[in-house]
């Protein structure tokens, strides 16, 4: 038995039964196998990806880098640096506006060099104390994999949380599942590693697998202590956990997605900053399939075929959570998703009194309910800005049971204790109730600046 | 399709320099924008997460209303033109008795959102925002709810004073307390009673056939509620006028242009829940609140106690306004509380008040109306009382 207690199954992990989210099925989704994509001659970091984080910067432009060579790290936390994800020269620094360091490019050499963390193979492990762990982890810049489940930003080292939640799913469309990126023995190992280590850091660490996804290899499956049920967000870790919690003192955990943990395995199997990535390739005009790339790879790589690269918006990190980039962009260092959607532009005639059968929605207001077929999606707002008619369908969506027209109601008078004591710090920034709004109210945006604004402040 | 699409983006092209900021027309803008937003549909481009957005807007969520607003329109349409050519002596075969229907609705309609719109767009113009698509709605509510005979400068004021008074004032839909349509009716029903109750305002009666206005005085069933019935014999009194269960649910009988038939507001009801506009919780709610009322009254009823208290609960759901008034009233979501267990106390207690209206305080034939304000005013109170009780069960952060 892999863990000390009984692992609980939870068999509906959503007491609101099902989402209306489930209502229509997103055109896209990608065809079952792995390709590989072209080795990139130039891979970025992405500091403006890390939420919350105030980055300084370690390396200058014309510097050369090894895998592994930190590029970057917290301003508030200098233990924590970030990686260098290529070997080479950092041929260019690009800032955004009020100066966040957007990209930090760098061109890769023939043969890439690797800084040597040293390994630590799984049967050294047992040995190892939490704070050797932690250590190993910061100095090879692997700790930012971890994150809070509260800010959603990287996972402070001084802290002991409550539990950690192995997020093997990411439903937010399309990612790959688990099938995909452990599809080797030798990927199924260092998954097994990556939890071992993780137990060192936290004895409740627990695994989430949706029930959506194909069955893995018996041992995984041994490992596996709540099996979610239901469309996005239920798998979310943030929403296990609010629904797992039972004290304040639970507030408090941390999580990690399935293929970081992966990576986990990989960096103490070997002792060298691991940079492979398996990415979800969708969209409508697109050849939609898994590709294996590496962390910061530039989108462009990720896609075969000829197409119209700025009719698109090159989204990353799924179509709910993901940010919008265009061809220069790239693979941020949790992104393992890619979905090209169109900005229609086009100003439909009557649209509003069409019957819609093609329309995706999670109403009932067009005849699109009707229609089993994967719905297109763009990325138009599909209406103008309204006041809040208090129709109660952010309520209907909301997966941690906060009121999303109350609480943004709360925020807009500066009643920022109340928002809190609406749940606020719950909130897993799904997106789902500014998706569902008629009146297009940014709900989330909204949400997520408050909250980004209370952590500052606390701190 | 293809060359009227183009016809009508150049209509919108070739005026549009006037309208935009610095225009001669800057002050029509929001009017110009709400026209052309209705023909063509806004395609503005996602900026913050998610990216993507449903399909539905307030333009299509307020207009579901207007489609479950069509069986009470098409039949007070109608209705309104029977009861006048019947008063007037003149045939009812179908196409005259809906061409004069037509002559009377019409006109109270198209006032009501002229007056409206002109209103929304004072205010959308100074307070430089969209007009909203609530409107539409209300702008269709007020007129179903008025008598036929009603003067057009009546219409006017009342939805002045709903949409200034009722909604405006507190900033504009999405802020206003009171149920805008309501507000306006109340205000007629208070400010100018001579035209909203009474016998004689229930039919238009149509002055082409000599001396056919005494033949007809229209009492409506509720307001035979002043008439002395003797104990527990009140529904064969109604029978006696020509009101039976059936023909109360059907409501084919003198009275507000859209409100007198319950069948035609449940088939509104049915579509505003199958479309997920309307709340099932408050119009359930609202019938039991009026069912479980009439029942208890029935329990009280005593030969002293008024003739209505005696009826069976049926058939204050098939009277007068409440059918009406639950499936489209009650439902605005603004007014009514955002919480699910408030929406049934709230439901409940509107039944209940309008059969307390109705039955102790005859002198209120509409009891739905008052009782929807009167629990419009309540909405902010349950909806903070559940908000409270939810977040007790929270586990807190600080």
């Amino acid at each position: 038995m892999f863990f000390s207690e009984s692992p609980k199954a939870i068999e509906d992990m959503n007491p609101k039964q099902e989402l209306p989210i489930n209502r229509f099925k997103i055109a896209g989704q990608p065809e079952h196998r792995i390709e590989a994509a072209p080795a990139p001659k130039e891979v970025a970091a992405m500091p403006e990806r890390i939420p919350l984080l105030k980055a300084r910067l370690r390396v200058d432009t014309g510097d050369r880098v090894k895998i592994g060579t930190p590029l970057y790290e917290d301003k508030e936390n200098t233990d924590i640096v970030f990686a260098s994800p290529a070997g080479g020269q950092v041929v260019d620094i690009r800032y955004g506006p009020r100066r966040v360091i957007r990209e930090i490019v760098i061109q890769t050499q023939k043969t890439e060099e690797h800084e040597d963390f040293g390994a630590h193979p799984g049967a050294e492990l047992p040995r190892m104390t939490r704070a050797r762990l932690v250590q190993i982890l910061l100095n090879a810049g692997m700790w930012p994999l971890i994150r809070d489940i509260v800010y959603r930003s990287v996972a402070d080292p001084a802290e002991t949380p409550a539990m950690i939640w192995v997020a093997m799913d990411n439903l937010d469309p399309f990612h790959p599942p688990p099938d995909i990126y452990l599809n080797t023995p030798a990927d199924l190992r260092r998954f097994k590693t990556g939890l071992q280590a993780l137990e060192i850091l936290c004895g409740h660490t627990y695994v989430c697998k949706s029930t959506k996804s194909a069955d893995l290899d018996a041992e995984i499956e041994n490992r596996v202590t709540h099996r979610i049920r239901g469309a996005y967000p239920a798998e979310d870790p943030g929403v296990v956990h609010f629904h797992n919690k039972t004290t304040a003192s639970e507030n408090r955990g941390w999580f990690i997605r399935g293929q970081d943990v992966v990576l986990l395995g990989e960096f103490l199997e070997t002792g060298r900053y691991p940079t492979r990535r398996t990415v979800a390739v969708s969209g409508a005009d697109i050849e939609s399939r898994y590709v294996s790339t590496r962390i910061g790879a530039p989108l462009h790589t990720l896609i075969s075929g000829v197409i119209e690269p700025d009719k698109y918006r090159w989204v990353t990190g799924g179509l709910f959570r993901g940010y919008s980039g265009s061809i220069k962009s790239y693979l941020g260092l949790y992104e393992t998703a890619l979905f090209l959607i169109t900005e229609s532009g086009r100003r439909e005639l009557f649209g509003f009194m069409r019957p819609g059968t093609n329309k995706p929605t999670c109403s009932r207001t067009f005849l699109s309910i009707f229609n089993p077929k994967p719905l297109p999606v763009d990325a138009d707002m599909h209406g103008a800005k309204r006041a809040c008619v208090n129709c109660g369908n952010c309520t209907r969506v909301c997966p941690v049971d906060i009121l999303p027209q109350f609480t943004y109601k709360c925020i807009r008078a500066g009643e920022i204790e109340e928002a809190l004591s609406h749940g606020l710090l719950d909130c897993v920034e799904c997106g789902l109730c500014a998706y569902v709004c008629p009146s297009k109210i940014e709900l989330c945006h909204t949400f997520q600046q408050t909250r980004h604004a209370y952590f500052r402040e606390r701190i | 399709m293809g060359r009227i699409e183009t016809t009508l983006r150049k209509i919108f092209d070739i005026p549009r320099k006037h309208f935009e900021p610095g225009g001669r027309l800057e002050k029509l803008g929001p009017l110009f924008e709400a026209i052309e937003d209705v023909v063509f549909f806004p395609a503005e481009a996602t900026r913050h997460r998610p990216l993507v957005r449903d399909s539905l807007d307030l333009k299509r969520f307020m207009s579901m209303v207007l489609v479950a607003l069509i069986p009470p329109l098409l039949f007070g349409i109608y209705n309104t033109g029977y009861h006048t050519r019947l008063a007037s002596g003149m045939s009812t075969d179908l196409i005259s008795t809906t061409g004069t229907g037509l002559m009377i609705v019409l006109p109270v309609i198209i006032v009501s959102y002229a007056v409206g719109l002109f209103w929304e767009l004072v205010f959308a113009a100074v307070r430089k925002h969209s007009i909203s698509e609530g409107f539409l709605v209300t702008g269709l509510l007020f007129p179903l709810t008025l008598p036929p005979t009603i003067p057009l400068w009546q219409v006017a004021v009342g939805i002045t004073f709903g949409v200034v008074i009722g909604k405006e004032v507190f900033g504009g839909t999405g802020r206003n307390i009171f149920n805008p349509a309501l507000t306006a009716r109340a205000f007629i029903f208070f400010a100018y009673p001579a035209q909203m109750s009474g016998d004689a305002v229930w039919v238009a009666i149509r002055q082409n056939t000599a001396g056919a206005a005494d033949a007809v005085t229209g009492a409506t069933p509720l307001a035979l509620t002043t008439l002395q019935a003797p104990f527990n014999h009140i529904q064969e009194m109604l029978a006696s006028k020509g009101y039976t269960l059936a023909s109360l649910a059907i409501g084919n009988y003198p009275g507000t242009i859209g409100g007198t038939s319950a069948i035609c507001a449940a088939i509104g009801a049915l579509i505003l829940i199958a479309a997920g506009i309307a709340s099932y919780r408050i119009i359930l709610g609202c019938i039991a609140g009026l069912l479980a009322t009439g029942f208890l009254l029935n329990l009280l009823a005593t030969p002293q106690t008024m003739p209505w208290f005696s009826v069976n609960p049926l058939y204050h759901l098939a009277a007068g306004g409440f059918a009406f008034g639950a499936a489209y009233m009650a439902t605005d979501p603004v007014t009514a509380p955002g919480t699910d267990r408030a929406k049934w106390i709230y439901g409940f207690l509107i039944g209940a008040l309008t059969v307390l209206i109705r039955v102790v305080n005859p002198a209120f034939p509409e009891g739905v109306m008052l009782a929807i304000l009167f629990m419009n005013m309540f909405a902010p109170l349950l909806e903070y009382t559940e908000i409270r009780l939810r977040i007790k069960k929270r586990i807190p952060h600080v």
